[in-house]
C-alpha cells in the first residue's frame, strides 16, 4: 500500500492543480446544506462535513438525464444520442458508504446489458474518498454491513484527516496519476510512520445481520408491514436520498416532431409506480410498497446480484423520513422475530 | 400532561371507542419524535408530548376513513386547523374522529437548535418547555436556550396555542406570547418589493434544486386528491423529469391549488429534502386570500372557504 | 439492439390490419437494411415500441422468427402510447427497441404434445410460438389450440383461426362469452370450455395467456386435470419502462419480468412470494 501524507494547505494546491486538467467535484455548502457540486477551485469546497444531502450516486445516475433527442424531418425521424460527459472528472470528499453504494449500483447498471452513460461516468471519474471523523454520527451504521470507513477499497485514493495533515492512501493506477500531478506536495511515509498516524478503527454500534435475510423472507405474509406502513406518507424521500436506490422513469418531453427522451429518478413508494394501464396494481397499498422496499434491500437485491445487503448504513433515509420510519428499527424488529427454524 | 394523555388514550382503547390513536412517540434517538399509531393499551406508554412534536398528524386521519370505527388523533392548536378544514372540505366526518387537543407553548426548529447549541443534534437528549425558554439537555447537562433563538418560524405568529375543536383537552391554556418583532408576512413583503424579474430569478434558483420527490405534496393535509393533477397522463399537464421549468409549474400550481386551504402548518418546508423555502411561497397565497377575502383557513367550522363561494361584494382587483 | 440499450431503431409501418374494434396488427420493417436482414428474436420475446413525444410501450412480438424481414405487433388501444400507435398509417415511422425478455422454451418442448389456451388479447403472444411450431411442424407432437374471446367481434386473427381450424395436424377449439347472429359455434367462458374438452396431460405442455382471472381459472382446471406446474407455462404482464432490468419497476420477488420473464412456468411462479397475487 502506497502511503503518503499531505498538509492541509498543500491539499488545496493539489486539488486546484487537478481542477486545471479535469472537472473537480466535491462537497459544497449551500445555505447549511452540503451537496456535491462541480467547483473551479478548492476554496469552494467544504471538507468539514458529515455527509451530503443527496448521495453522490447523483453524479453517476443523475436525477434527470438526457438519453437522446429526436427530430422529425419530413418523413424521417432523426435520433441523436446525448454524450454523458464532456471531460474526465475527479470527485473528492466522498464517504466510504457512498463509495460502497457505487459498487452495488455497478451490478445493476454494468452487468447483463450495459448502461453506456453510467459506464462512461464511472470509467471517467476518479474517486478521492474522505475517511469519516471519529466519533461517527450516532445515526451511522455502515460497519453492520462490513464496511470499513477507513479503508480505501473501492476508491482511487483515501484521505484521512490526522490533524495538520491528511494521510493519503493511493489504491489504484488512476490514483497514482492524480498524485503525480503534484508529486512535490506529498511526503512518502514509512509503514511505521503511517501506522503511527493511522487513527484507530471506527467504533460504532453494530448489528449482527447474519440472520436478517432468512428471517425477513419468512415474514412475507406477516402483519408487521401493515403496522409499519401506517406512518409512511408515500412521499418517496427515502428512495431519493438513498445511495443504492436505482429506480427510474423514462419520459419524452416535447412534441411528436421535436423533443428529448429523458431518464429521471422514480420511486417504488409511489402508488402509481407499478400501476398498469389496465388498472391492475401489483402493489396497491402502502403495505405492499413498504414491504417491497425492505425486501428489495435485504432479500431480492442480494439474491439477484449475489451481494451483501443493498444498504450501506448512511442513515439518510432514517434522518429524512417525515413519518419516522427508521430502517435500523425495522432491521432490529425483523431480527427479533421468531425465525422459521424456531417455529 | 403526558400522563393525562395516556390515561385518555388507554380509556378510549379499552372502551373500544377508537380503532387506534395517532400520537407522537420517541424514535431511535431522543431528538427524534415521530408519529405513532397506538392500537393496544400496552403501547400507550410510548406516547410522548413535548416541543419536538413537530408533525401535523391530521393527514393520517384520512387513511383511516375506510375503517369501520373511529380513530383518535392528537392535535396542537395549529394542527386543529387541518381537522377543521378537512371537515369543511367534506373529506372527514366530525364523528369519525376523536380529537385530543394539547396546548402548545412553541415548537423547536431542530436546525435552529443545532446552530444555537453549536453541537450536533444527536447529543441532545431532552428538550422541555420552560416558559420563555427551553431546557435542553446536552450530553447529560441541562442548558437554557431562549425561545426566540430556536422557535419554529410559524410559532412566532401563533394564533392558537390551544386546539379549538376537540373532544378532550389536556391541561389549562397558558397564553403563549412572544414578540416576533416583525409581521408574519415580512419575508413575503421583502420579496414583493423586488421587481418581477428578481422575484422570478429567486424562485427559479430555488426550484432548480427541486428533485420532484413530491414529499411536499404527500406531507400536505390539503393534497388528498385520489389522482393528483400532476400524475395524470391524459391530459398530461406536467412531464416527469425534474427540469427547472417543469418544477416551477409544479410549485406554482400547487400553491394556487392550496389557496384558501393552506393552514400554514409548514410541513411542506420541513420535509423538503433540498430545503426549498416553500413557506415563503405559501405565505404569499395566504396573504392574498386574507387581503381579498378576509379569510384564514381552518379557523372556524362554519365559514365557507372563499374559493368555493361567491359574494356580490367580492373584490375583483383584476377587472 | 443498438449499443445504447435505450436507443430504439427506426422502423416503418408496412401494413395495418384491424383485428377487433380496439385492436390492430401493425407490420413493421426496420429502415436499416442490415438490421432488417440480421435482426433475430425468439418466440415470446417483446419489444418496446417508441412513439416519440408520447412514450414507449412493451408489446409482444406476435410474428415468428421463421418469417423474415418484418415484425408483427398486435396492439390494443388502451393508454396514451397505444392510442398513438393506433394513429399510425402505412409509411409512418415508429421506434422499436428489442428483442427483450426471455422466450418460450422452444427447445425443451420438442417431441412433446402442445396445448395452447388463449383468451382475448392473450392470443398474440401465444401466436408467435404457434406459428413457430407450425413452421417446424415435424419437431413437435400433437397441437391443440383452445381460444376464446368476449364476443365474435373480439376474436383476433380471425383469418388465421380459420386456417388452424382447417389444418389436419391441429385440433382447434374456439368459444365466445356471448354469441351473436353470425355465430353458430360454442358459447361459454374458456375455463369451463377447456374442462369439457378435457385434453390429456400425457406428455403434454400447456401454454396459456389471457386476462388474469382467466389464467387463474385455466390453471386451476389444468391442475385438476393432472397437469404438473412445470408443464404449465405462461407469459406475464407488468408495467415496464426500461425493458432491460434496471429501472426496478417490473419486479416480482428477485425476478424482473422484462429480463427473467415474461415467460415463466407455474413451478417457477409458485416459488416467488407475491407472484401469484399479480
Amino acid at each position: 500500500m502506497d502511503r503518503k501524507k499531505i498538509s492541509k494547505t498543500d491539499l488545496s494546491r493539489w486539488l486546484d492543480r487537478i481542477a486545471e486538467t479535469c472537472d473537480l467535484i466535491g462537497p459544497v455548502k449551500e445555505e447549511e446544506v452540503v451537496q456535491f457540486r462541480p467547483v473551479r477551485s478548492s476554496a469552494e469546497l467544504t471538507l468539514d462535513y458529515a455527509n451530503s444531502l443527496l448521495p453522490p450516486k447523483s453524479l453517476f445516475f443523475p436525477p434527470v438525464e438526457e438519453l437522446f433527442s429526436y427530430q422529425k424531418r419530413g418523413e424521417e425521424i432523426k435520433l441523436e444520442q446525448t454524450k454523458p460527459l464532456e471531460k474526465d472528472r475527479v470527485v473528492v470528499g466522498i464517504r466510504k458508504c457512498d463509495v460502497e453504494s457505487l459498487s452495488l449500483l455497478d451490478r445493476v447498471f454494468l452487468e447483463d446489458l450495459e448502461d453506456v452513460s453510467y459506464k462512461d461516468r464511472r470509467d471517467r471519474t476518479a474517486l478521492i474518498a474522505l475517511a469519516c471523523p471519529t466519533p461517527p454520527r450516532s445515526s451511522c451504521f455502515c460497519t453492520s454491513f462490513g464496511i470499513d470507513p477507513l479503508s480505501p477499497e473501492g476508491s482511487d485514493i483515501l484521505l484521512t484527516d490526522v490533524g495538520k495533515d491528511y494521510l493519503v492512501d493511493v489504491a489504484t493506477e488512476k490514483g497514482r496519476e492524480l498524485v503525480a500531478l503534484a508529486d512535490d506536495l506529498f511526503t512518502k511515509l514509512t509503514d511505521k510512520k503511517a501506522k503511527e498516524l493511522q487513527p484507530p478503527p471506527v467504533d460504532m454500534p453494530e448489528l449482527d445481520l447474519s440472520e436478517l435475510r432468512e428471517k425477513l423472507e419468512g415474514l412475507w405474509e406477516d402483519d408487521y408491514w401493515e403496522k409499519l406502513s401506517l406512518p409512511c406518507l408515500g412521499c418517496g424521500i427515502c428512495t431519493y436520498v438513498c445511495p443504492t436506490c436505482h429506480c427510474f422513469d423514462i419520459a419524452d418531453v416535447g412534441s411528436t416532431s421535436d423533443g428529448v427522451r429523458y431518464r429521471c429518478w422514480d420511486s417504488c413508494m409511489y402508488k402509481d409506480f407499478a400501476l398498469m394501464t389496465s388498472g391492475v396494481n401489483p402493489r396497491p397499498t402502502k403495505r405492499e410498497r413498504v414491504r417491497n422496499r425492505y425486501f428489495h434491500k435485504f432479500s431480492t437485491f442480494p439474491s439477484r446480484y449475489g451481494t451483501n445487503y443493498a444498504c450501506v448504513g448512511c442513515a439518510r433515509c432514517l434522518v429524512h423520513c417525515p413519518g419516522g420510519v427508521e430502517i435500523t428499527t425495522v432491521m432490529e424488529d425483523i431480527l427479533a422475530k421468531e425465525g422459521a427454524s424456531d417455529g | 400532561m403526558q400522563d393525562e394523555l395516556r390515561e385518555i388514550v388507554r380509556k378510549l382503547l379499552a372502551d373500544g371507542a377508537i380503532e387506534y390513536f395517532i400520537g407522537y412517540c420517541q424514535g431511535s434517538e431522543p431528538h427524534r419524535v415521530f408519529p405513532c399509531f397506538v392500537t393496544e393499551e400496552s403501547e400507550v406508554e410510548k406516547l410522548v408530548l413535548g416541543p419536538l412534536c413537530l408533525q401535523n398528524l391530521s393527514k393520517y386521519v384520512l387513511q383511516a376513513r375506510d375503517l369501520g370505527g373511529k380513530v383518535g388523533v392528537l392535535v396542537k392548536g395549529c394542527d386543529t386547523r387541518a381537522v377543521v378544514e378537512l371537515i369543511k372540505q367534506h373529506q372527514l366526518e366530525r364523528d369519525k374522529v376523536v380529537v385530543v387537543g394539547v396546548p402548545c407553548q412553541g415548537q423547536v426548529d431542530p436546525r435552529k437548535l443545532e446552530q444555537a447549541l453549536g453541537v450536533p443534534l444527536e447529543r441532545v437528549t431532552g428538550v422541555e418547555d420552560a416558559g420563555d425558554e427551553f431546557t435542553v439537555t446536552v450530553d447529560g447537562k441541562a442548558r437554557k436556550v431562549g425561545k426566540e433563538q430556536v422557535l419554529r418560524d410559524k410559532c412566532f405568529f401563533c394564533k392558537h396555542p390551544m386546539s379549538f375543536e376537540y373532544d378532550y383537552t389536556l391541561g389549562d391554556v397558558v397564553p403563549f406570547i412572544i414578540d416576533a418583532e416583525k409581521s408574519e408576512y415580512a419575508a413575503v413583503e421583502a420579496l414583493e418589493e423586488l421587481p418581477v424579474e428578481e422575484r422570478r430569478a429567486f424562485w427559479r434558483k430555488q426550484f432548480e434544486r427541486c428533485i420532484r420527490c413530491n414529499a411536499c405534496r404527500e406531507a400536505c393535509y390539503g393534497c388528498y386528491c385520489t389522482e393528483c393533477l400532476f400524475d395524470r397522463k391524459v391530459p398530461r399537464w406536467l412531464d416527469r423529469p425534474p427540469l427547472p421549468e417543469e418544477n416551477e409549474i409544479y410549485h406554482l400550481i400547487r400553491a394556487v391549488h392550496l389557496a384558501g386551504r393552506c393552514i400554514d402548518c409548514g410541513e411542506c418546508e420541513r420535509v423538503c429534502p433540498v430545503r426549498i423555502p416553500l413557506s415563503r411561497l405559501y405565505k404569499k397565497v395566504q396573504k392574498d386570500i386574507a387581503e381579498l377575502f378576509g379569510y384564514e383557513a381552518g379557523m372556524e367550522l362554519d365559514t365557507v372557504p372563499p374559493l368555493v363561494n361567491f359574494d356580490l361584494d367580492d373584490q375583483d382587483p383584476f377587472m | 439492439m443498438t449499443d445504447n440499450i435505450y436507443l430504439p431503431s427506426m422502423a416503418t409501418v408496412k401494413e395495418v390490419r384491424p383485428e377487433t374494434p380496439d385492436t390492430s396488427t401493425f407490420v413493421v420493417t426496420f429502415d436499416d437494411p442490415t438490421l432488417r436482414e440480421s435482426f433475430t428474436y425468439r418466440p415470446g420475446q417483446f419489444a418496446e415500441m417508441s412513439m416519440f413525444g408520447v412514450g414507449e410501450c412493451p408489446i409482444g412480438i406476435a410474428s415468428s422468427p421463421t418469417s423474415k424481414g418484418f415484425l408483427e405487433f398486435c396492439v390494443r388501444a388502451v393508454g396514451t402510447v397505444t392510442n398513438a400507435i393506433h394513429d399510425l398509417e402505412v409509411g409512418d415511422k415508429v421506434g422499436v427497441r428489442g428483442p427483450l425478455g426471455n422466450s418460450w422454451p422452444t427447445k425443451e418442448i420438442e417431441g412433446r404434445d402442445l396445448l395452447f389456451v388463449g383468451g382475448g388479447i392473450g392470443l398474440p403472444p401465444l401466436r408467435s410460438l404457434i406459428r413457430y411450431v407450425l413452421d417446424n411442424r415435424d419437431r413437435y407432437g400433437a397441437v391443440e389450440i383452445v381460444y376464446g374471446a368476449r364476443s365474435p367481434q373480439d376474436l383476433v386473427y380471425k383469418d388465421e383461426l380459420k386456417e388452424w381450424d382447417e389444418r389436419p395436424d391441429v385440433e382447434f377449439y374456439v368459444t365466445v362469452d356471448v354469441g351473436d347472429e353470425t355465430w353458430d359455434g360454442p358459447v361459454g367462458f374458456v375455463p369451463p370450455f377447456l374442462k369439457e374438452i378435457n385434453p390429456s396431460p400425457e406428455n403434454k405442455v400447456a401454454f396459456t395467456c389471457g386476462p388474469p382471472i382467466m389464467i387463474k381459472l385455466v390453471v386451476n382446471a389444468l391442475e385438476e386435470m393432472g397437469y404438473a406446474d412445470a408443464d404449465i407455462v405462461t407469459t406475464l404482464e407488468m408495467k415496464m419502462k426500461c425493458g432491460v432490468g434496471k429501472c426496478g419497476r417490473c419486479n416480482i420477488g428477485d425476478k424482473y419480468i422484462c429480463r427473467d420473464g415474461p415467460v415463466f412456468s407455474f413451478e417457477q411462479l409458485r416459488k416467488i412470494p407475491g407472484a401469484l397475487e399479480v
